[in-house]
């Protein structure tokens, strides 16, 4: 074993032991209010050898924050709150630092047979991670919100019924919600977000791709700007004001939704629509294949159009240009 | 054997009941006709997610309710003469007496129920190169046994935290289901080709969750299977061209 590695195997079995062992003594930041205990924890990790890459937060308990910053060292707030004593000192966080430079944190509630039975709502444990920005971010809760804001290294994100709320976020993102709502602002990357039950808000997007899809729920998007865009919805509407790239494609498509598309245009576009009513503006033609189709600027030869494609099976189609 | 021999015969082969010959006959079939396999994968994926449904706790008002009839049976009786009680445990026809053993025989089943839906606990290390993190997790039985003496309950947050991922994945399965339904709706506006193609692409992602040997990447290939079912019902011409859309 090398001395890099020692050394970093060390500071990893130090600071594991110091979050784990002392966060739940640490009585003098514990404020104890009528019928529930709140125990806070700091614990700062330096890097061993090199710079942390992967930091991969696992929090069933309640919110995750993740902010980037220009610093080296991860930051951890957690805090953590219960009816009782026995109950605080069933909540755990893990940490397990590896010497690849990821890093993982995950909480957890310690069960036993001589436990007294605790409801999951009467317990809750919340995180704030302080992370250089370059760190790619992996995180999953359940009910609480996930937000990860000021990162450059992109991220998973997976929630169950709590919001995901991305913010200046750099880097490839993909989000996954059962019914939480997302909302994604400033993201400059390629970015992947579903969600089944709940609503995806959209801001100033840009990059090589995005991909958002709402199985019930809208899609609300503004400022897209990303080269090739792929909206779906089985039920809910679909209102977007985006960027045409050129040569880049927006596809925008619903089952049951009404579909509004507002668009500032760059260079040649090709627009279709298809729906229950389809509105493209004056210059559009019904095609015998049910397509509304119009053509904006002067296609020349070789010239490759942006396309705008919008489809509906049971909704009305809009769309209209900024100027 | 046609379509007809085979359909009946579909449940039977997908619990595995079909053994020898009979069994390699239906996966004869299944491989050459498409109707057929649509009809199994559409079996396969309602009970898969039906499977993975939580189970129901009885309301706390039902035990409230119970607790409360047995009381109020318990004090009419204090209240009667002794020589009435005395008649009465000879005269179990008697309507009052017939209030308290429904009320009771009601407290035993649900006592029964809920001894026998419990899960064993069983401890197990979560997938995860560190030894440091360990979690119980919960593997529900199929046959009905009673926990452990002192075995948290799915009240506990423990049990409850384990059982979630289940839960969601659970969710995705029915959101799948939903979606395979609908696609059935719009199917009949598809191309022989293009029935052929989504037949082809589901089992291939239907594979994918089933290989899953964990909740997570389970999730993951419902959550593929999903996006592609989205594509095939509202872009069908485009999700279902060649190969469709991966």
């Amino acid at each position: 074993m090398s001395r890099g590695t020692s050394r970093a195997l060390i500071i990893a079995t130090v600071a594991s032991s110091l979050l784990v062992a002392l966060a739940p003594h640490a009585d003098a930041d514990a404020v104890a209010v009528p019928a529930k205990l709140v125990e806070r924890a700091r614990l700062e990790i330096q890097p061993a050898g090199h710079a942390f890459k992967q930091i991969t937060i696992e929090n069933p308990l309640g919110d995750v924050r993740v902010e980037g910053y220009d610093g080296t060292a991860i930051q951890i707030e957690t805090r953590k709150q219960a009816p009782n004593e026995e109950a605080l000192d069933r909540l755990r966080v893990s940490l397990v630092p590896n010497t690849d430079g990821t890093v993982r944190i995950k909480t957890t509630a310690d069960g036993g047979r001589e436990l007294r039975p605790l409801a999951r709502g009467a317990v809750r444990i919340d995180l704030i991670v302080r992370a250089p920005r370059a760190a790619r971010i992996e995180a999953v809760s359940s009910s609480g919100t996930l937000e990860v804001i000021n990162m450059d290294g992109g991220g998973d994100l997976d929630s169950g019924s709590g919001r995901i709320t991305v913010r200046n976020v750099a880097g490839q993102l993909s989000t996954h919600s059962v019914s939480g709502p997302t909302s994604l602002a400033q993201v400059f990357g390629s970015v992947d977000a579903q969600t089944l039950s709940s609503d995806l808000d959209l801001d100033s997007i840009g990059g090589q791709r995005l991909v958002a899809t709402a199985n019930h729920g809208k899609i609300e998007g503004r400022r897209l700007r990303s080269r090739d865009i792929e909206l779906t919805t089985m039920d809910g509407k679909i209102v977007i004001e985006a960027e045409a790239s050129i040569r880049g494609k927006l596809v925008v498509s619903s089952m049951r939704g009404d579909i509004d598309v507002r668009l500032r245009r760059n260079g040649v576009l090709v627009v279709r629509g298809r729906g229950t009513k389809v509105n493209l503006g004056a210059t559009s033609r019904s095609r015998s294949d049910g397509w509304v189709e119009t053509q904006l600027g002067h296609l020349a030869a070789g010239v490759t159009p942006a396309l705008v494609e919008m489809r509906s099976r049971h909704g009305n189609v809009q769309f209209a240009i900024i100027e | 054997m046609t379509c007809d021999d085979v359909r009946p015969r579909l449940t039977a082969y997908l619990d595995g009941e079909l053994e020898g010959d009979r069994g390699t006959v239906v996966r004869g079939h299944l491989r050459t006709c498409a109707a057929c396999r649509q009809v199994a994968t559409d079996e396969a994926t309602l009970r898969d997610g039906m499977r993975a449904l939580p189970t129901v706790d009885p309301p706390a008002a039902m035990w409230a309710s119970i607790q409360a009839q047995l009381a109020i049976a318990e004090v009419e009786e204090s209240k009667r003469p002794s020589w009435r009680r005395a008649l009465s445990r000879w005269t179990p026809m008697l309507p009052r007496f017939a209030v308290g053993g429904l009320a009771a025989a009601a407290a035993v089943t649900v006592l029964w129920w809920r001894s026998h839906r419990e899960p064993v606990q069983i401890s197990q290390v979560v997938d995860h190169p560190s030894p440091e993190i360990q979690a119980s997790r919960d593997i529900p039985t199929a046959t009905p046994s009673s926990p452990p003496f002192g075995a948290p309950s799915f009240d506990d947050v423990t049990a409850d935290l384990a059982a979630e991922p289940a839960r969601t994945t659970a969710t995705y399965a029915e959101t799948a289901t939903e979606l395979v339904t609908l696609a059935a709706e719009v199917r009949p506006g598809w191309t022989d080709e293009q029935r052929a193609t989504f037949d082809a692409r589901v089992a291939e992602l239907r594979a994918a969750v089933d290989r899953a040997t964990d909740e997570r990447p389970r999730q993951r290939a419902w959550r593929a299977m999903i996006r592609y079912l989205q594509q095939a019902i509202v872009r069908d011409d485009v999700a279902l061209a060649s190969g469709g859309v991966h």
